[in-house]
């Protein structure tokens, strides 16, 4: 049995990982990437608590995540299609017409 | 199982090291489709079965295609060039990484479980289909409902976003139509006129388009 702090450690790292990506990453489509390795970060940590737990909530949130993940990305990837069509670009520096 | 667990850890940081450092959008989604299979890996060992055949599913199946195919269509799998408009945005997001990881494993290696790893296990039946999907219907009946109305609304959403509007027929102002309509009687004009406006209005919409992009 390889115990669960050997998880949630790669899991830590994992989500490091993702969080370099969403900074230094400038296109919109490497972004929406590292959001999803944070993602699974998050997933493989909510697994490794379901067993040590022996509760089966973990399990459940990690497919109502994978639920999320698939709507965000069908959102986010229509939303960045729109925006390449409108300003030929997914350059997430070009886009800062929001900026306060 | 160690083992595994050691192999299946190495490829999803490898995958991840790929994800955010290739130059090319198509690598890093390859290397994002591998960190995934491995997550599901990691899923297997720590008996969730049900779990990992939806993450090769629906994440390395179903998402990453729709990924690969965004990147294709786009052709974005150039990288930006030129300078970063935030000085030293890589040397703090590394250390900001490299700090996280290490608040995190440190958290990690001191966290003790409420009780034996062995006799936990058991408790989840492996995380088969049946006992997720039971405790889906009874005790996240909500969240479910929740869910399924979420992904009715990303379905909605995603068409209207992507939609490009509808052409009408009568785009052509009134005064340019009149300029391309042949005099009336002449039978051999009208004939040859009628692809004439029609290319005539695809030309208005293209240069339409060309002032909107």
């Amino acid at each position: 049995m390889v115990p669960t702090s050997y998880y949630i450690a790669l899991s830590g790292i994992l989500f490091a990982l993702g969080m370099i990506g969403v900074l230094t990453r400038r296109t919109a489509i490497m972004v929406f990437l590292s959001v999803e390795l944070m993602l699974n970060a998050a997933n493989i940590a909510l697994v490794a608590f379901a067993r040590s737990w022996g509760d089966l909530t973990g399990q459940t949130a990690v497919f109502i995540v994978m639920t999320l993940a698939a709507a965000e990305v069908a959102i986010g990837l229509a939303i960045i299609v729109a925006i390449f069509r409108k300003r030929e670009t997914t350059n997430v520096d070009d886009l800062a017409a929001m900026k306060g | 199982m160690m083992i595994a667990f050691i192999l299946l850890g190495a490829l999803t940081l490898v995958g991840g090291v790929i994800t955010i450092a290739a130059r090319n959008a198509v690598h890093a989604a390859l290397g994002l489709v591998g960190t995934l299979i491995s997550v599901a890996g990691l899923f297997a060992t720590l008996n969730a079965s049900f779990l990992a055949a939806t993450q090769v599913i629906v994440y390395a199946g179903a998402i990453m295609v729709l990924f690969l195919f965004v990147i294709m269509l786009l052709n974005a799998n150039q990288p930006i060039s030129g300078r970063d408009p935030i000085p030293f945005v890589r040397e703090l997001a590394g250390l900001g990484g490299v700090v996280l990881a290490g608040a995190f494993t440190i958290l990690a290696v001191s966290y003790k479980d409420p009780r034996p790893v062995a006799e936990a296990t058991l408790a989840l039946g492996g995380g088969s289909a049946s006992v997720i999907g039971e405790t889906l219907l009874t005790r996240f009946l909500l969240p479910f409902e929740a869910v399924s109305i979420l992904l009715l609304v990303a379905i909605v959403g995603a068409v209207a976003l992507v939609q490009r509007p509808v052409p009408q027929p009568d785009d052509v102002p009134d005064s340019e139509a009149e300029l391309l309509t042949p005099p009336v009687g002449s039978a051999i004009s009208r004939g040859g006129s009628q692809p004439v406006l029609q290319h005539q209005s695809l030309q208005h919409r293209n240069d339409e388009g060309e002032v909107r992009a």
